[in-house]
């Protein structure tokens, strides 16, 4: 299918794709837990009930990643699936503002115009609109990441939808899972998700595929309920919630696990005006 | 594209309805559903129906542009919610304040509380000061039964002189009752049809409706009618509250409306903070929630102080309190709507 596509891509197209894709390094290196930035084909998703912090994360991540090279930016193109309608286009301003030196209505809109926003109602119309991406991700080499807030948004209305069977209810999410991975392995991008915590810890240990040692070193209140496939290609799962210190301040503090190599890093952070501090 | 006497193809709505593909000859016939043909090899596809591949990728494409959404550049945007947000002042001016101004259009604001904690007072000083002081239209949506024009009238009397300004404040407030999930789900449906009609109609003609420029969706409470289909283990319910969550944000961003729910509260336990009813689905819901509660007064005389704390937000830092009066009060000072011009 993506036969014709390809066809239409030129030499120096093919080599501005494989080059323009390999600057992730520096995005965030607090996030990841072992060699500090995500690389390509990596799905992280952060997971997390409301109000820990995890669209302020993204926002975080994409101003480092619009911002242009002079403001300590990554000056790489970003693509935002929003299927919540929760997108405050008014904050990521406030956050760019924050961190670009001189910050003009000119250069706010030259780091907006690397941004690109889509939403989504359903999850049908999410997977035909990831489809119809893939020309766009074939036409933008500079475009790195792509952000989809949240994936888990449409799974009640799904499994209603679906009746008695479950794989009629996942299919939907299945699909999307797997056209994920296929555009993220050929277009060489890295995929951040948010999935929201909508249940209860699971007591039914056999339930989980989440490795038992491993959830109890993290200690979180972690029952996967996405689809096998979307469970499967996950290379980074960031679980994040709130501290309440003993003095009124609130921090947010977040546990990053390497799914693959098992290795997990634990830390926090504070949200001002300016987005997110380490 | 096929010639239509040859070949017919029919687009379903949804994935459910079928896509029959006819061949030239009427003798092999597959049925696809959108999401099938879409994702299914078209060099397949055309062996077995016999059709050309060329006219199958294009029915594809025509399929992809007519069902996917299409992405908007950030730039782009940024410039149309600059012109098209606003901040409407909702009346009280301490609550103003822990809003950052105000009801910001594009965004759904929840005030939760105990019963008697004043969320319907809130939502008729929103209606009152959007009515009368902004000149805009608002609709009530009542599921259960709080709603007095009396006391409406009481506060539009309280703000300003003028019987004719009155009147005309209460004329821009549309009230509709919506017991349950399903009335209040086709009353949504009429307002995103009657937005919808005049955004199209005000391309062509000047004529101003009588429902006018809507900018205020209140509705109180959606707990009311989302409560008698959460419990049990069917996920229905919590289907038709996602439902309804999805529609009130669609309606919110795409007419620039303030939409404002109120909702109940819940503990964990009898020492737990307090936390909105409906669940952690409906949780992630608003982007603004705002607890109303009573001071903790003397028993003697009815108290109409109120404290309210900032739960969540996006602006400012959770957990600022301001106290409000929600009784008779006297003239509040109106903050004029501040259109957001370059922050």
């Amino acid at each position: 299918m993506g036969d014709a596509f390809r066809r239409a891509e030129s030499g120096t197209q093919l080599l501005a794709r494989l080059e323009g894709r390999s600057s992730l390094k520096n995005l965030e290196p607090y996030l990841f837990a072992e060699e500090g930035f995500p690389i390509h084909g990596d799905v992280i998703e952060f997971h997390g009930p409301e109000g820990t912090g995890k669209t302020e994360m993204l926002y975080h991540l994409i101003a480092r990643c619009i911002l242009p090279k002079s403001g300590g930016g990554l000056e790489v193109e970003v693509m935002f699936i929003d299927t919540d309608y929760h997108f405050d286009m008014l904050r990521l301003v406030t956050i760019l503002e924050h961190r670009l030196v001189q910050s003009t209505e000119e250069t706010i809109k030259q780091c907006l115009g690397k941004l690109f926003l889509v939403n989504c109602s359903s999850s049908t119309q999410l997977l035909l609109t990831l489809y119809s991406l893939e020309n766009m991700f074939c036409t933008h080499p500079s475009l790195c990441l792509l952000v989809v807030d949240s994936i888990s948004a449409f799974y009640w209305i799904d499994r209603s939808n679906g009746g008695e069977s479950f794989n009629l209810q996942e299919i939907n999410l299945k699909k999307c899972a797997e056209l994920l991975e296929k555009l993220v392995r050929e277009y060489h991008l890295a995929l951040f998700a948010t999935t929201q915590t909508i249940m209860q810890k699971s007591t039914n240990s056999a339930e989980s595929s989440f490795s038992l040692k491993l959830q109890q070193e993290t200690d979180t209140d972690y029952r996967p309920y996405l689809c096998k496939s979307w469970q499967q290609m996950v290379t980074h799962r960031i679980f994040f919630s709130k501290q309440y210190n003993s003095g009124n301040s609130k921090t947010f503090s977040f546990t990053s696990c390497h799914i693959k190599k098992k290795q997990i890093v634990k830390r926090s952070f504070s949200i001002a005006e300016c987005g997110v501090q380490f | 594209m096929p010639a239509p006497s040859q070949r017919k193809i029919s687009i379903p709505l949804h994935g459910a309805s079928c896509l029959p593909a006819w061949s030239a000859s009427r003798e092999a016939q597959e049925c696809f559903s959108l999401v099938d043909f879409v994702s299914s090899d078209l060099e397949d596809v055309a062996q077995k129906c016999s059709l050309s591949y060329k006219a199958l990728v294009a029915v594809r494409r025509v399929l992809l542009a007519q069902f996917s959404a299409f992405p908007a550049n950030g730039a782009d945007l940024y410039e149309e919610l600059k012109s098209s947000t606003a901040i409407l002042s909702t009346g009280i001016a301490s609550l103003d304040k822990l809003l950052d101004s105000g009801l910001y259009t594009g965004e759904v604001t929840e005030l939760m509380g105990a019963p008697g904690s004043g969320k319907t007072q809130v939502c008729l000083s929103v209606a009152a000061s959007v009515s009368l002081g902004l000149k805009q239209h608002v609709l009530f949506l009542d599921s259960t039964g709080g709603f007095t024009a009396s006391r409406l009238y009481q506060m539009l009397q309280a703000r300003a002189e003028d019987e004719e300004e009155q009147l005309e404040a209460l004329q821009r407030v549309q009230v509709a009752r919506a017991f349950d999930i399903y009335e209040m789900l086709g009353a949504l449906q009429e307002l995103r049809d009657s937005l919808s009609q005049q955004a199209r109609g005000a391309f062509f003609l000047q004529v101003t409706s009588s429902t006018g420029p809507l900018k205020v969706l209140l509705i109180d409470s959606v707990s009311a009618v989302i409560y008698p289909l959460l419990g049990g283990k069917q996920s229905e319910g919590l289907a038709l509250m996602m439902q309804l969550a999805r529609e009130l944000k669609m309606l919110a961003r795409e007419f620039s409306l303030a939409v404002v729910v109120t909702n109940q509260v819940t503990r964990n336990s009898s020492t737990g903070p307090l936390k909105p009813a409906l669940g952690r689905s409906w949780s992630f819901v608003p982007s603004t929630r705002v607890l109303l509660e009573s001071k903790e007064a003397t028993w003697e005389k009815a108290n109409t102080q109120r404290i309210a704390s900032l739960v969540k937000s996006s602006r400012q830092p959770t957990g600022i309190q301001v106290e409000l009066d929600i009784g008779n009060s006297d003239a509040q000072e109106l903050s004029p709507v501040t259109p957001t011009q370059g922050l």
